[in-house]
C-alpha cells in the first residue's frame, strides 16, 4: 500500500484579488520505505507540495491519502495529531527552539502527543547518540554549530517514530562536510525502513535518493520511477 | 488537566528565556497593584484617624445646640439668637432620661487672658462637673473644680496645654492667678493635651471655669448655647436623641406647628458626614487604580503582541511538531496570565512593603486592607487573561508554513 497517495492536488493562493495557482493537478504515489527527492527551481511549488504533504497546509482541491487516511479535509486538531504522530520535519534553517537544550528540543513533539510514553528522556538521549550528539545534550541551540543543530533536528524528527520524514533543503545551510554527514544519516535511516522525502535543488543531494521527481511551474515534469517503469515496459 | 499543566511549563520556560521582557511587561501591573494597595491603606488610615478624632471628642456624644443649625460655607452655623436652652434643661436630661450618663451645659467666648505681662486670646468656657467625662478631657495636674465651686460661682479655672504655653510659657501655672475681664481667676488644674477636633479647632486652647461663674460674672445671662450629653452606649444614641428632642420640645413649650428651637447632632451624624468625605476619597482611589491597571494591561497586551510577532518562527516550529491552535492559544494565555500574576505578586509585595515602611519610618497612619490584596490578585489574573486573549488568538491563526518561513 502506498504511504502517500495524492490525486489531482491543486493549491491556489489568493493575494489582493489575484489568485496564484501554485500546484496544478499533482498526482503522486510514494510507497512505504521509499527514498524520494523532489527537485525543481525556486517558485516551482516544491515547498508548497511539502507543506501539503506534511499536513502544514490544506490543498485547495484534490485528494491526499496519507497512510490510508484522507487528510485533505481534516480539522486543525486532527491534522495536528497527524503531524505529531506520523511526520517528522527537517528544515533548512534547522528550526530549533532557541534558548532550549538539545535534549528538550528533541522531546518537544512529545509535549503535544496525546500521551507521552514513559522513558522519553532515554529515547531522546538514544536518538541524539545515534546522530552523534551525545556530548551536546545540554547545550542550547545557540551554542551548537549548524551541522550539530541539523543533527538535533533529525533526532527531533525521529522521536515519535514517524512513518514519513520530510526534509526541506536539509543541506542548504551546511558546509559540504556537514552536508555529507547529514545525507549519510538519511541514507542510514532509509536502510532502517524509514520513508524519506527530500526537497532540494542540488543534484548531488537528490542523487542520494532512489527516486527523483522534478517539479516545474506547479506540475510534475519528470519522475525517475515512472521512467524506469516505462523503460522496463519498452524493453 | 495534563495539557494545562504542560502549557504552563512551556509558558514558564518561554518567559524565563526573556527575563527582561517579562519583567517590563509585568511592570505596569506591578506599579498599578502596588499603588492600589498603598492608596487603600492611606484611605483606611485617614478614615481611622477621623474616627479617632471623633471618638476623642467624647464617646457616645450628643451635642445640643440652641437654635436651628444650618450649613453655611461648609460648616454648621447657628442661626439667630435663641435664649430658651438652659442649665435646667441639662439637669432634666440627666435626671429624666435613663440612657443619658451625663449632660454638661456649655458656653464659650473668645477673650483675653492675662498673667503678669503676658496676655493671649483664648476661649473662655463655662461648664459643669460632667464636662471632662463627657468630652474626654483628663487632668494632667491639679484638680477639677468642685461642686462647691460651682454653687458658689468661685473664680477658679482649669486650663488647656495651649493656653498654658501662650500665657505662662515654661512657668508652672498651678496656683497662679490670671485675669479675665478684669477679674482674677485661680488656676487649679491643667488638662492633658487633646489636639485638634474634626473642624481643625485646637481643643487645648481653653480656660474652663464653672458655668455658674461664667454666667453670673462674665456674661450675665441665663441661657446657654450648647449642652453636651453622654449616652450610656452607642446603641442607645438614636433612642436618647429622640427622648432629648421630646423633652426639650416639652420644656420649651413648643406647639406642634413650631420647629425645634435647638439642633441635636450625635456622634453618628458626624461620623456619617466624615465618612462621606473619605468615601469620595476612596472612590477617587479606585478610579485612579482602575486607570493604572488598565495601563498595566495595555502594557501586557503590547508586549504579548510583540512577543507573538517575534516568535512567529517558534509558533511555526511548535505547529509543525503537532501543536494545535488550542495549544498555541493556551501557551500564550498562560504566559500573559503568569505576567499578570508576577506583576500582581510583586505589586502586592511592593504595596505591603511601602505601607509598612511609611507607617514605621514615615509615621503615617496606614491600614493594610486584606480585601484590597485579594481583589488585586483576582484583578491581575483578569488582566492577564483579558489582555492576553487577543495576542493568543492572533498567534494561533498564523499559517504554520508561513510562520516557518519568516526570518
Amino acid at each position: 500500500m502506498a504511504l502517500i497517495e495524492m490525486n489531482s492536488i491543486c493549491k491556489n493562493y489568493k493575494n489582493i484579488g489575484f489568485e496564484t495557482r501554485v500546484l496544478k493537478n499533482v498526482r503522486l504515489h510514494i510507497e512505504e520505505g521509499d527514498y524520494v527527492s523532489i527537485m525543481g527551481p525556486s517558485g516551482a511549488g516544491k515547498s508548497t507540495l511539502m507543506a501539503i504533504m506534511g499536513c502544514l497546509s490544506q490543498p485547495t482541491s484534490g485528494e491526499y491519502i496519507l497512510d490510508g487516511q484522507e487528510v485533505g479535509k481534516l480539522n486543525d486538531r486532527k491534522l495536528s495529531r497527524v503531524r505529531n504522530e506520523k511526520i517528522g520535519f527537517v528544515f533548512q534553517a534547522f528550526h530549533l527552539l532557541p534558548g532550549v537544550t538539545a535534549l528538550e528540543n528533541v522531546t518537544l513533539p512529545l509535549i503535544y502527543a496525546r500521551q507521552s510514553p514513559r522513558g522519553i528522556k532515554e529515547k531522546a538521549r538514544a536518538l541524539l547518540t545515534k546522530v552523534g550528539m551525545e556530548h551536546r545534550l545540554h547545550h542550547t541551540a545557540g551554542q551548537l554549530s549548524g551541522g550539530e543543530q541539523q543533527r538535533v533536528t533529525i533526532a527531533r524528527s525521529l522521536i515519535n517514530s514517524p512513518r514519513l520524514i520530510l526534509a526541506d533543503e536539509p543541506t542548504g545551510n551546511l558546509d559540504s562536510k556537514n552536508g555529507r554527514e547529514t545525507m549519510q544519516t538519511f541514507d542510514n535511516l532509509v536502510k532502517e525502513g524509514t520513508t524519506i522525502v527530500l526537497i532540494t535543488h542540488a543534484l548531488e543531494v537528490a542523487q542520494h535518493a532512489r527516486r527523483i521527481i522534478s517539479i516545474h511551474d506547479g506540475q510534475i515534469v519528470s519522475d525517475s520511477d515512472r521512467e524506469e517503469k516505462t523503460e522496463a515496459r519498452v524493453l | 488537566m495534563m495539557k494545562i499543566f504542560s502549557s504552563f511549563g512551556i509558558a514558564v520556560k518561554a518567559l524565563l528565556s526573556h527575563k527582561t521582557r517579562t519583567f517590563l511587561a509585568s511592570l505596569g501591573v506591578l506599579i498599578g497593584i502596588g499603588s492600589v494597595i498603598v492608596m487603600t491603606a492611606i484611605g483606611k488610615g485617614s478614615q481611622k484617624e477621623v474616627m479617632d478624632i471623633i471618638a476623642g471628642m467624647g464617646e457616645n456624644l450628643i451635642t445640643i445646640n440652641a437654635g436651628e443649625m444650618k450649613r453655611r460655607g461648609g460648616h454648621l452655623r447657628l442661626t439667630g439668637n435663641v435664649t430658651t436652652l438652659t442649665v435646667r434643661d441639662a439637669n432634666r436630661i440627666v435626671e429624666e432620661i435613663s440612657e443619658v450618663e451625663g449632660a454638661a451645659p456649655f458656653e464659650e467666648k473668645s477673650m483675653i487672658a492675662k498673667f503678669s505681662n503676658n496676655s493671649a486670646e483664648t476661649r473662655i468656657a463655662g461648664s459643669t462637673l460632667d464636662f471632662p467625662m463627657i468630652r474626654g478631657y483628663s487632668l494632667q495636674s491639679g484638680e477639677y473644680f468642685s461642686e462647691r465651686d460651682s454653687k458658689m460661682a468661685n473664680r477658679v479655672a482649669v486650663i488647656g496645654a495651649t493656653t498654658v504655653k501662650n500665657i505662662f510659657g515654661e512657668e508652672d501655672p498651678l496656683g497662679q492667678v490670671i485675669k479675665i475681664h478684669f477679674m482674677p481667676f485661680k488656676i487649679i488644674g491643667v488638662f492633658e493635651p487633646k489636639g485638634l477636633d474634626t473642624n481643625g479647632m485646637d481643643q487645648d486652647d481653653v480656660v474652663l471655669i464653672p458655668i455658674s461663674t461664667y454666667m453670673r460674672r462674665i456674661v450675665n445671662q441665663t441661657y446657654v448655647t450648647r449642652i453636651f450629653v453622654r449616652v450610656s452606649s452607642r446603641e442607645n444614641i438614636v433612642k436618647a436623641t429622640g427622648k432629648i428632642q421630646e423633652l426639650l420640645r416639652e420644656s420649651h413649650r413648643l406647639t406642634d406647628d413650631r420647629n425645634d428651637d435647638f439642633t441635636l447632632i450625635s456622634q453618628l451624624d458626624i461620623e456619617e458626614l466624615k465618612l462621606e468625605t473619605t468615601e469620595i476619597f476612596t472612590k477617587l482611589i479606585v478610579g485612579v487604580a482602575a486607570i493604572s491597571l488598565l495601563v498595566g494591561g495595555i502594557g501586557i497586551l503590547a508586549v504579548m503582541l510583540i512577543s507573538v510577532k517575534e516568535r512567529t518562527c517558534e509558533i511555526g516550529i511548535r505547529r509543525s511538531v503537532g501543536a494545535t491552535r488550542r495549544d498555541i492559544i493556551r501557551q500564550f494565555l498562560c504566559e500573559s496570565l503568569i505576567i499578570g500574576f508576577l506583576g500582581g505578586g510583586l505589586g502586592i509585595v511592593l504595596g505591603i512593603g511601602l505601607t509598612l515602611g511609611l507607617t514605621r519610618w514615615g509615621h503615617w497612619t496606614l491600614i493594610l486592607d486584606t480585601n484590597s490584596i485579594w481583589t488585586a490578585s483576582w484583578v491581575c489574573a483578569g488582566i492577564g487573561v483579558l489582555f492576553g486573549v487577543f495576542p493568543a488568538i492572533k498567534a494561533s491563526k498564523l499559517d504554520p508554513m508561513e510562520a516557518l518561513t519568516v526570518e
